[in-house]
């Protein structure tokens, strides 16, 4: 019997070490290990580009031998707001955290200021927020509009197919009239609420005015429920341009249905000729590209103007930031995860892994090396000659699931364009 | 010296007790009274500071409009899977106990499905329903299977609530399984000496004797019907247009998407009070219902 209370004893007691000493390590990967060197650690919240991340970390290794990169990665499906509040409930956020643009102002009080950074001025684009400091590093460009196949488009023009063309909605209906005669379906919708709300729909922001304050006033309109979208030329532009897409649409039948994964398939396949959709689809469409690689953008024209802002701008925009977190991280691990943004910036191999590893558009000026993907070079003309549009990321964090229902129903024909209007109005004056 | 033996007592007792009830008060109770604590705030998930804004969050969560509107929709999708459910894994249960040859290898067959992961089988029928389905479709003109079922709110709905069906059947089957052979020889047997017919059997005897069988599927189904959200998830995400997002996942959607944590986690407990009672009910009216042999 006393045997047996000793070995209960002994067991419990071990259990209790067990429990602590898994509650000590957790706390312990956060800072300098036992071989003097500082250990910081990346959420990754790109999942396809996961094991370049590991190969950076790897290459940044080597050539600083005191800093352990440790990368972690955002679950499929998840996304990296989530996670972000999940890790920091529980007293164990990463040292860097990639994020999306939206979430950067609500991580505010939480990351460190990065306005002193060289790479700052290096930086295209706007990334400073509100008050004026930047807190998050930029680390892709990404656009979207119409993806072209060239060899589709050439065989439709009969002859080299040329993009500036395309700077009216006529013109754009003279195309895809063109394409459907050539035996082809003209273009895909992808259906997906993302795609609809918070890129097409997207474009009813950015393309108000090429003045910012104009558009930040158009949204602050819309929240305090005194614009009305019904009166609203772009908004109109915009919905014309989307039912000529509904009528050229590839899946009419059933517009709801098609996966996006159907997308690059009807692309690379040229069994359409447009599909809207954005760079990061050149992994998917290379795997059954046709056309010798070669496929590029169209802005998406809202008006019968050539000279409107819209419709010769394609939509581009620092799509993934990395901030780093000042509350948990030691300033050696706070300076550690500063100079990796800086490799990737200045150092050749962290400028490689960007541009041709991850194949990203980089965000810095001083990155000469050119994308190698044609959807990456077609964006990238777009940008360097001034004819790109900023995309609105300052947008509340449910509007591409909300505007890309209404999206929906109105691409099923379930409602028209007063409903939608009406539904999008709701929506922003209720958004807190 | 009682009080020391109270104290040994209670030493031993803790000893046993202690590590489960330190993790539960851990995992269970002190998350649920935060959560509650979280209800009076306007915390957004992440921020570092937080206000106390009263009630408010819990006049939002009663003109939410959409929350009351996915509630609704469950209601339905519980009323239909709980029916459906129970039906299709009785008649199993039934068929499997009849004698049927190969019965144990059916058994085992209709129960696998419950072995599946629900993110796991909401995309494999995903994949039924826009491809499979279509194909067959169009192969055989039928106009109803043509365009895919998950991309028309109604369809969409049914298409759930097969699936829903598919999953659980297996197992409520096997309680029933368990529930029928249960039922003792000797009534059985009188019965048929009084000259019962196989439905009035089933009726009069069988029936009756596996209410208890009954009461356990339908607590279960009714509980896993309004939880739903990994099927949900995987097989509509809430489309087409929101139509099909059951109440769980308004409330993440809630609490993660739009980032109102407060307003989520009230959704989160008028819901739990919600399901509470609908299940507590469940279980008090159909105590009622158990007879003995």
């Amino acid at each position: 019997m006393k045997k047996k209370k000793g070995f209960i004893l002994l067991s419990m007691l071990l259990l209790v070490a067990m429990f602590t000493a898994a509650c000590g390590s957790s706390a312990q990967t956060n800072s300098t290990d036992s071989n003097g060197k500082t250990t910081i650690t990346l959420l990754n919240s790109k999942g396809e580009i996961q094991q370049q991340f590991l190969d950076a970390a790897k290459a940044f290794e080597a050539s600083n031998p005191d800093i352990q990169l440790q990368i972690e990665q955002v679950a499929a499906g998840q996304s990296p707001f989530e996670r972000v509040s999940t890790l920091y409930a529980s007293g164990n956020p990463p040292t860097m955290m990639m994020v999306d643009p939206s979430d950067v102002t609500q991580l505010k009080d939480r990351v460190l200021d990065l306005t002193s950074e060289k790479w700052v001025a290096d930086a295209n684009g706007n990334i400073k927020d509100t008050d004026n400091k930047v807190l998050a590093f930029p680390f892709s460009v990404e656009g979207y509009g119409f993806i072209y196949n060239q060899a589709v488009l050439d065989k439709a023009v009969g002859g080299t197919f040329d993009p500036k063309t395309i700077n009216t909605r006529d013109a754009l209906q003279q195309l895809l009239e063109q394409i459907k005669a050539i035996g082809v379906a003209p273009l895909e919708i992808s259906p997906q609420d993302w795609s609809l709300g918070a890129h097409f729909m997207g474009i009813n922001y950015s393309a108000q005015s090429k003045d910012t304050a104009q558009v930040s006033t158009f949204i602050e309109g819309l929240r305090a429920g005194t614009t009305d979208l019904n009166q609203n030329t772009v908004f109109n532009g915009l919905m014309d341009t989307f039912d000529l897409m509904m009528k050229y649409n590839y899946d009419q039948a059933s517009p709801l249905a098609p996966t996006y994964e159907k997308g690059p398939e009807l692309i690379g396949k040229g069994e359409v000729g447009l599909w809207f959709m954005g760079n990061w689809a050149w992994p998917q469409i290379k795997s059954f590209d046709t056309a010798d690689g070669k496929y590029g953008f169209l802005p998406v024209p809202i008006s019968n103007n050539a000279a409107d802002y819209g419709n010769v701008e394609v939509s581009a925009t620092i799509s993934k930031r990395i901030v780093i977190d000042k509350q948990k991280s030691t300033p050696a691990q706070q300076e550690a995860a500063k100079k990796f943004l800086n490799w990737i910036v200045y150092d050749k191999e962290g400028q490689n892994f960007l541009v041709n590893e991850v194949a990203v558009l980089p965000a810095f000026k001083n990155i000469t090396l050119e994308p190698t993907n044609p959807l990456g070079k077609s964006l990238k003309e777009y940008i360097d000659a001034g004819k790109s549009m900023e995309a609105v990321s300052t947008l509340p964090a449910d509007h591409w699931k909300e505007v890309g229902s209404y999206m929906q129903k109105y691409l099923a024909q379930k409602s028209d364009r007063t409903e939608l209007a009406d539904s999008i109005e709701t929506y922003w004056k209720n958004v807190k | 010296m009682i009080d020391k033996g109270k104290w040994s007592q209670w030493r031993v007792r803790l000893l046993f007790t202690g590590p489960t009830l330190f993790i539960f008060l851990t995992v269970m109770i002190i998350p649920f009274f935060y959560g509650i604590y979280l209800t009076f705030t306007d915390w957004d998930g992440i921020s570092v500071t937080q206000e106390m804004v009263g009630w408010a969050n819990y006049f939002t969560v009663f003109q939410d409009k959409d929350f009351w509107l996915s509630f609704a929709l469950t209601l339905k999708y519980v009323g239909m899977s709980v029916l459906l459910v129970n039906v299709v894994a009785f008649l199993l249960a039934y068929a499997l106990t009849s004698g049927l040859k190969a019965q144990n290898f059916f058994r085992a067959g209709f129960f696998i499905p419950n072995l599946i992961g629900g993110i796991v089988l909401g995309f494999i029928w995903q994949f039924v329903f826009s491809n499979v389905l279509v194909q067959v479709g169009q192969k055989l003109g039928m106009v109803w299977l043509e365009t895919s079922w998950l991309a028309d709110e109604n369809k969409a709905f049914w298409a759930l609530v097969i699936v829903t069906v598919w999953q659980y059947a297996g197992y409520m089957m096997v309680i029933y399984v368990a529930g029928l052979m249960n039922v003792p020889r000797d009534v059985m047997e009188a019965s048929g000496i009084d000259g019962a017919t196989k439905l009035r059997t089933l009726f009069s005897i069988i029936l009756p004797l596996v209410v208890p069988s009954f009461i356990i599927c339908v607590f279960l189904t009714l509980q896993r019907a309004f939880m739903v959200y990994d099927v949900n998830l995987a097989l509509t995400n809430g489309g087409p247009f929101g139509s099909t997002e059951m109440v769980s996942m308004h409330v993440y959607g809630k609490a993660f998407l739009s980032r109102d944590y407060g307003v989520g986690q009230a959704e989160a407990l008028v819901l739990f009070l919600l399901v509470a009672i609908v299940t507590l009910a469940q279980v008090y009216f159909s105590k009622k219902l158990e007879v003995e042999a």
